[in-house]
């Protein structure tokens, strides 16, 4: 029988996580985040640099396509964009009732 | 234990050169990858491919295994034989702690030492001061959770290192608190729920991305909710107040009079809660009563005869 303990968090984008949080939960360097933030590919640079849900699903996909294909940052980048347009159609797509298979 | 096949998992044959591997983890990463592979079995695919690659895509790995590899079959009842890797020096490079979550039995057997001693659990590069990783899983949810907020169990596997520093796969129950208004791709970040921490540090933390189960009714997009809503014709035409429901319970809606169907109903601040809360739509959708009994026929007649209506006039026919 699994022990089951009852545990309560925080929506991340309440709480927005800082640059060493967010390359911590990429298993990153702060410096692979700054690298990226400072090109335009992860988001915008801000002076208070902090980061939300969207962009640690961003940073991940980033990194994913980079390691899984060798791929440079600029294409990593290019891809997680239209897998990123692609979410949005497809939920447009259902919102409207249209199933997208 | 079952043994794991890692050539057939890659569907190469056991002298497949570097390039090979690399070549063929490549095509099977992009028909499996999550985001657009339309395989139904791809998120579980894709982690054997990256669990086969984390071992044949790594020289010392890939050594060892091939060593044990030529006397077992896929789903072969395994034990590994004492100091199987003897002679062999694996840094843990390729993969993370974080990821042997994912991988199997097998692999948390043979090579989960590796990762435990580069987290710095205690393995064999022994204990050394260093917060645990972040962990990271997906949690489906109803909708309806996302309106009231509730307590959800999520099953979750981790690598787990005994006081001799084995290393096996323990599945793990949390419930977590479901924060009310909580929108699909949001993560809830849960201190101290990830990777042990080791010489005193703390653990890391557990990010749940949070999915919508599909619902037979309600459709979402953001905060907004989606409804198709089946109205009579004579609700639709000579307008009517009807009932409809909400994932937060029923509500009396007014439907205009000459309503057509696609018309779009918005009820404000009855979507996901938040600031500021989404909305609800209504889309109507005209039901057709079927004309199977004479009376219904009659009618059908009647309108035929009596309402001068032709649908198709901004056709030109």
């Amino acid at each position: 029988m699994p022990q089951i303990e009852i545990v309560t968090g925080v929506v991340l984008d309440e709480v927005a996580l800082d640059l060493d949080e967010l390359a911590r939960a990429c298993s990153v360097d702060a410096l692979w985040v700054v690298e990226r933030v400072e090109a335009g590919l992860l988001c915008e640079a801000a002076p208070q640099q902090r980061f939300s849900s969207a962009e640690l699903l961003r940073a991940r996909r980033l990194l994913a396509i980079e390691r899984d294909f060798d791929a440079n940052p600029e294409l990593a980048a290019l891809v997680v964009d239209l897998i990123e347009e692609v979410g949005r159609l497809k939920g447009r797509l259902r919102a409207a009732g249209i199933d997208e298979k | 234990m079952e043994f794991k096949d890692y050539y057939q998992v890659l569907g190469l044959d056991k002298n497949a050169s570097e390039a090979e591997i690399k070549k063929s983890y490549r095509k099977l990463a992009r028909k499996y990858h999550p985001d657009v592979s339309k395989e139904a079995d791809a998120e579980l695919r894709m982690k054997e491919v990256n669990e086969a690659y984390a071992v044949l895509g790594d020289l010392e790995k890939r050594a060892a295994y091939d060593q044990l590899g030529g006397r077992y079959r896929d789903g072969q009842e395994f034990q590994p034989p004492p100091n199987w890797d003897a002679g062999f020096e694996f840094s843990g490079a390729g993969f993370s702690a974080a990821d042997m979550g994912d991988f199997s039995e097998f692999f948390a057997n043979l090579f989960g030492q590796a990762a435990a001693g580069q987290a710095g659990r205690g393995g064999r590069a022994g204990p050394r001061p260093r917060r645990g990783e972040d962990h990271h899983a997906k949690i489906v949810i109803d909708l309806r959770d996302a309106y009231q907020g509730a307590p959800r169990t999520v099953t979750l596997r981790a690598a787990r290192t005994d006081a001799e520093g084995r290393v096996s796969m323990q599945e793990y129950s949390l419930s977590v608190q479901i924060p009310k208004g909580i929108k699909e791709g949001q993560h809830i970040r849960l201190a101290g729920q990830g990777g042990p921490g080791s010489g005193g540090s703390a653990a890391g933390d557990l990010f749940l991305e949070v999915h919508f189960k599909q619902d037979p009714h309600y459709r979402v997009d953001g905060r907004d909710v989606y409804l198709s809503l089946p109205v009579t014709p004579w609700e639709a035409a000579l307008g009517a107040s009807v009932e409809a429901p909400t994932p937060s319970g029923k509500v009396q809606v007014k439907i205009p009079a000459n309503s057509q169907s696609g018309r779009k109903l918005r009820l404000k601040g009855r979507g996901i809660p938040g600031e500021p809360a989404g909305d609800l739509y209504l889309l109507l959708e005209i039901a057709l009563p079927p004309a199977d009994t004479d009376k219904a026929r009659q009618l059908y007649e009647m309108m035929a005869r009596e309402m001068a209506f032709n649908p198709r006039l901004a056709m030109g026919v």
